[in-house]
C-alpha cells in the first residue's frame, strides 16, 4: 500500500506540499478549515523577491529563499500543466528605490554580500533609473536593480494549485473546520468535524497564522502570531511601471491586467481582516512619493490578509520531535508565495528520506521549546 | 526623581538602555522587545523613515504613541556634510533635536570616520542639537568630540552588528576615566556578559540593536540586556574586590573557634 500523506491547511504552503507529494507518488489528502487559497495566500502581491526582501543577512534563510526563486520556473510550468490553466508569472525584475544619498552605502554593502552568492545586483543612478521607469518621482535618487526578481498573480496561482491538486488525484476537503489528531501513534488518525476519519503515516501541518492552536497536540511551542497586511490596487489608464518597485514605505507591482498593486501594512490587529481607513490612507499618502501620477488616482480595490509571523522571523519547517512522520510548515510571514516551491520540495524530500537541498537547521520547529 | 539617573544635556533618563528599532522580524516582536527593555531612548536611521508623516511610517507608527526620547541617526552618511544635512531633516520634522552621528565609508566594517564625525559634531552642536556621536574606541578622539560639544560620546565595543563583544577594554576604560560627559557604549556587543562588562568598566549606558532584534527571542533578550545593564551598573557602583593570587577563606578560623 502506498504511504499516505495528510496536509492540514489549504493555503499556499499546504497546497504546494500536497501537490508536490502527489507528484512524487504518494496518496494525499488536504484539509482546509475554510476555503482553499488561505488567508495570506490569495491576498499577497506575489513578489518573488528574495534579494529585495532580505537586505542584511547572508544566512540560511537567504539560501532558502534564493533556492526557491531558482525552482520557480519549472514549478510554474508543472502547476500550469497539471491544472490545465495559465496564470501570470512575470520576470519583470525589480527596483529597490532610495531617497537619500546616505542609502548608497547600504546598497553597496548589499551588492557586495549578495554578489558573493552570484546575485545580479546593479546600482542605478537617477538618470539610469528614469530611463527604465520614467514615471518614478524625482525625489528618488537611485535604485538597486535586480533583473532576476519576478512576480506571480496569486489569486490565479492559488486557484491553479488547487486545480492541479484535484486533477492529480489529491483528496480535498474544504470548509472542514479544525481537524483533530485522534490517534498519536503510527499510523496516525485524523478526525474531521463531519465524522470522516483519515488514517495516515505522514502529516504536514501548514495552517499558517493558526498554527498556535496545534501546540498542545504537537507538544512544542509554536510562537506564530497574525500580522495583518492591508493592500490596495490602482487602475491607471496607462501602465505606470514595468518593474516591481520597492520603496521604504511600500511596494508596487504592475500586473498584466493593468492594475498596480500597492502594499502593505504590518498591523497588530489579531485575526481581523478588516480594511481600515488609516491603513489605506497610509498607502495613498505615500504613493505620490513613488509615482506622482498616483496623486490623482484613487485606489479601485482594497483588501487585507493575515500573515503568519514568528518570534525570530524564520519559518518553522520540519519534523516534530517524538511524532515521527509529522512535519510542520508554518510561519512564512511575507514570503509564503516565494517559499512555496522550496518548502514543498524539502517536505517531500524528507518523506522520501532524501537529504535536504539547502541547510534547514535554522528552521527546526522545536527550536522555541 | 529616579534613583541613579542618567542625565544627558539636561534630560533625565531612568533607563541606561538605548535601543535600536531596526531589523526586528515584525512589529509584534519589536513592540514586545521595546517593552521588555524598558528603554526610554529609541534610535532609528533617518534615511529609512517617513519624516513627513511619522504616524504613517512603517516602523515609527508602532512607537509614536509612547513617550520615547527619539535618537535619530545619520547611518549611511559618508561625509560630515551628508550627516549634517540628514540631521537637519530630522530636526525640522519636529521628532527630536537629539542626533546620533554615524559617518562610515567602508561598506564591510562600517567603522566610523573619525575626521568627518568630529566635523559633524562641531557643526551640529553649534546649531543646538543634542549630539551623540558614534565613534571608534580612541580615547583622544573621544575627548575631542566632548570638547567639540558632544552631549555624550558613544564609542563602539566592536564593529556594528558583529556581536564580537569588548575588543579593547583598556581603551574603553581610558575613555570613561577621562570623560566629563556620559559615555554610552554603542555597537559590537553580543550578549549580556558583554553588557555587564562595559557597565562594570563604568560606562553610563549601552546602545544596541542587532543582539536584541536578531535573537531567537528578542523580548527575552531585551530583558536580559536590561538586567545586565542593571547588574553591571550596581557592581560598578558597589566597588569590586581587588584580585588576589591566593585564596582567602570567607569564614576565618577565629569565627569557628
Amino acid at each position: 500500500m502506498e504511504e499516505h500523506v495528510t496536509v492540514i491547511g489549504g493555503g499556499i504552503i499546504g497546497l504546494a506540499a500536497a501537490y508536490e507529494c502527489r507528484r512524487r507518488g504518494f496518496s494525499v489528502t488536504i484539509i482546509e478549515a475554510g476555503e482553499f487559497g488561505g488567508q495570506a495566500s490569495g491576498a499577497a502581491a506575489g513578489m518573488l523577491a528574495p534579494f529585495s526582501e532580505i537586505e542584511e543577512d547572508p544566512d540560511d534563510f537567504f539560501r532558502l529563499a534564493f533556492e526557491s526563486l531558482t525552482l520557480y520556473e519549472p514549478w510554474v510550468s508543472a502547476v500550469q500543466q497539471s491544472s490545465n490553466t495559465s496564470f501570470e508569472y512575470a520576470n519583470t525584475g525589480s527596483l529597490h528605490v532610495v531617497y537619500h544619498e546616505a542609502d548608497q552605502l547600504a546598497l553597496e554593502t548589499r551588492q557586495k554580500w549578495q554578489g558573493d552568492f552570484g546575485v545580479d545586483a546593479r546600482i542605478l543612478d537617477q538618470s539610469a533609473l528614469q530611463k527604465l521607469e520614467p514615471e518614478l518621482s524625482s525625489e528618488i535618487i537611485g535604485a538597486m536593480h535586480y533583473p532576476e526578481e519576478s512576480h506571480v498573480y496569486t489569486p490565479d496561482y492559488v486557484k491553479a494549485l488547487a486545480s492541479a491538486c484535484a486533477n492529480e488525484g489529491v483528496t480535498m476537503y474544504a470548509k472542514a473546520g479544525e481537524p483533530r489528531l485522534t490517534r498519536t501513534t503510527e499510523p496516525y488518525e485524523i478526525k474531521l468535524n463531519n465524522g470522516t476519519v483519515i488514517e495516515t503515516e505522514q502529516i504536514i501541518v501548514a495552517n499558517g497564522a493558526w498554527a498556535k492552536s496545534w501546540e498542545e497536540t504537537l507538544g512544542i511551542r509554536i510562537p506564530v502570531h497574525p500580522i495583518r497586511g492591508q493592500i490596495c490596487s490602482y487602475q491607471p489608464d496607462t501602465p505606470l511601471l514595468s518593474h516591481i518597485v520597492f520603496s521604504p514605505q511600500g511596494y508596487f507591482v504592475p500586473k498584466a491586467n493593468g492594475t498596480l498593486v500597492n502594499g502593505a501594512s504590518e498591523d497588530l490587529a489579531g485575526f481581523s481582516t478588516e480594511v481600515t481607513e488609516k491603513g489605506i490612507n497610509r498607502l495613498k499618502n505615500w504613493g505620490p512619493h513613488v509615482l506622482p501620477a498616483l496623486e490623482e488616482e484613487p485606489p479601485v480595490h482594497t483588501w487585507a490578509g493575515i500573515r503568519p509571523a514568528t518570534q525570530d522571523g524564520y519559518p518553522l519547517i520540519g519534523e516534530v520531535p517524538n511524532l515521527p512522520g509529522v512535519q510542520l510548515a508554518v510561519g512564512h510571514y511575507r514570503n509564503g508565495i516565494l517559499l512555496s516551491p522550496v518548502t514543498a520540495a524539502v517536505l517531500a524530500d524528507r518523506i522520501e528520506a532524501k537529504s535536504d537541498r539547502v541547510p534547514m537547521t535554522l528552521f527546526q520547529p522545536a527550536r522555541f521549546t | 526623581m529616579p534613583k541613579d539617573p542618567l542625565v544627558i544635556n539636561g534630560t533625565t533618563l531612568s533607563s541606561r538602555f538605548f535601543l535600536g528599532t531596526g531589523r526586528y522580524p515584525n512589529p509584534f516582536v519589536q513592540n514586545e522587545a521595546i517593552q521588555a527593555s524598558e528603554a526610554e531612548v529609541l534610535t532609528f536611521a533617518i534615511r529609512r523613515v517617513n519624516l513627513e508623516a511619522p504616524d504613517d511610517d512603517a516602523i515609527l507608527q508602532h512607537v509614536t504613541h509612547n513617550n520615547f526620547q527619539f535618537l535619530p541617526n545619520t547611518s549611511g552618511a559618508k561625509t560630515a556634510d551628508e550627516a549634517v544635512r540628514i540631521a537637519r531633516l530630522a530636526k525640522a520634522s519636529g521628532l527630536s533635536d537629539w542626533i546620533k552621528i554615524e559617518v562610515s565609508v567602508n561598506e564591510r566594517t562600517l567603522m566610523p570616520d573619525p575626521i568627518e564625525t568630529l566635523k559633524a559634531t562641531e557643526i551640529l552642536a553649534e546649531e543646538g542639537f543634542t549630539v551623540l556621536p558614534y565613534t571608534s574606541d580612541d580615547p583622544v578622539l573621544a575627548k575631542r568630540l566632548e570638547e567639540a560639544g558632544a552631549a555624550a560620546v558613544m564609542p563602539g565595543a566592536a564593529p556594528i552588528g558583529t556581536g564580537l563583544g569588548v575588543l579593547n577594554p583598556y581603551h574603553l576604560s581610558l575613555i570613561i576615566e577621562e570623560a566629563e560627559v556620559p559615555i554610552i557604549i554603542d555597537a559590537g556587543l553580543g550578549s549580556a556578559k558583554d553588557v555587564t562588562e562595559v557597565m562594570e568598566l563604568g560606562a553610563d549606558g549601552v546602545l544596541m540593536n542587532t543582539p536584541v532584534a536578531k535573537a531567537k527571542d528578542p523580548a527575552q533578550m531585551a530583558e536580559a540586556m536590561k538586567l545586565a545593564i542593571d547588574a553591571g551598573r550596581k557592581s560598578y557602583k558597589a566597588g569590586r574586590i581587588p584580585k588576589k593570587r591566593y585564596a582567602t577563606a570567607s569564614s576565618t578560623l577565629d569565627h569557628t573557634l
